[in-house]
């Protein structure tokens, strides 16, 4: 077997880490878990003037098939076993983007006697996006941050 | 005072009679208080006479008076105000008007009322919120149990003595694999506001 045909046909070359994670930064589906007024905001990320489609991210109804999950809003005790729940039923590789104040750190309801003070007592993040509520344009920012986190990530060298 | 107000409180003291505690008029809305053993009572002519006809419950909610009656309602109700009181908005379609029912419950220790669900089908979630925020029971309540707060709350949280950041906080726990309660690890605030006012505030301006 020659490879004469292969070098008239022209071809790349590229590291099987660069190629895993071109994919998984391409396909970024995240699970629609909206809480509160932040999902709003997420909601004009995913539609047409911002469009997530363009970056491949398209919103998943179950968390089985997701990688990424975007926590929009405030964080309630009550839902936080749901959240996590959620969160177990995503396969791996998985990512967690914290959306607003609410999520990041409890925000306007830190001293309340019901919200969880900040997502990450629940599930690890990833990428905290800050505001209240963050601008669709902040939370584009946020997702093409994961990518270049994802991106600096090596699966098969280490 | 409006004559359509004039005309409702008209109806009100022929229907009622005896049973009113209070009739107010405050910035156009009506406002009447009754006494618990008369509620459920009251309510229902409120809803059936014609002169009245409050087919519409719009809200009921809790009301946790704290230390405030002593001073505001000691004229009224020289025995000292119960602290918790439960007050409904119903309207009239038929006659277009609207009044405010508030019913204090007799014990602040355990806060009873009559439940108007037989009266206003509606008022079943109400009622149960205000069951869950305030502690106030409603008997004949088919169904009462908290609505809004976390399953296993303890402690009612929109009661004054009830402090903010609450007595329990969630976290993860990796151990257990779960979501665990954990007793409130941060720091009490408590927030004085400061108070910066003219020496003229709230004075009638006098220059027309």
């Amino acid at each position: 077997m020659s490879i004469e045909g292969v070098l008239q046909e022209g071809f790349v070359t590229t590291s099987l880490d660069k190629l895993i994670n071109w994919t998984r930064t391409g396909s970024l589906w995240p699970v629609t878990f909206g809480l509160a007024c932040c999902a709003i905001e997420m909601i004009h990320t995913g539609v047409s003037r911002y469009d997530l489609d363009r970056f491949g991210v398209v919103f998943r109804p179950s968390p089985r098939q997701s990688d990424v999950m975007i926590i929009a809003g405030t964080l309630t005790n009550k839902m936080a076993p749901a959240l996590r729940k959620v969160y177990d039923q995503m396969a791996e590789p998985r990512w967690v983007i914290s959306m607003g104040s609410c999520a990041n750190g409890g925000g306007y309801y830190h001293y309340s006697y019901s919200v969880v003070r900040g997502c990450d007592r629940i599930v690890p993040v990833d990428i905290y996006v800050p505001g209240c509520p963050p601008t669709a344009e902040a939370l584009l920012y946020g997702i093409i941050q994961l990518q270049n986190k994802i991106t600096r990530t090596f699966t098969i060298a280490r | 005072m409006s004559a359509k107000l004039d005309k409702l409180c008209q109806n009100l003291r022929d229907v009622l009679g005896q049973r009113i505690g209070s009739l107010g008029v405050d910035r156009g809305e009506v406002t009447l208080v009754v006494a618990a053993a008369d509620y459920l009572e009251v309510a229902t002519t409120l809803r059936d006479h014609p002169d009245l006809c409050f087919e519409q419950l719009m809200d009921l909610c809790g009301v946790d008076y704290g230390a405030y009656g002593e001073v505001a309602y000691s004229a009224t109700n020289p025995a000292g105000t119960p602290r918790f009181a439960a007050v409904s908005h119903l309207l009239s379609l038929t006659h277009n008007w609207r009044l405010r029912l508030r019913v204090f419950a007799p014990d602040d220790g355990f806060p009873v009322v009559d439940s108007l669900v037989d009266v206003w089908n509606g008022v079943n979630w109400f009622e149960r919120e205000a069951f869950d925020l305030y502690g106030i029971m409603f008997s004949g309540h088919p169904d009462l149990r908290r609505i809004l707060t976390d399953y296993g709350f303890v402690g009612h949280p929109f009661r004054k003595d009830f402090p903010v950041f609450g007595h329990v906080e969630m976290r993860y726990d990796p151990a257990q694999q779960r979501v665990v309660y954990q007793p409130v690890t941060i720091e009490p605030r408590e927030v004085t506001p400061r108070i910066v006012r003219e020496d003229n505030y709230g004075k009638v301006d006098d220059r027309g």
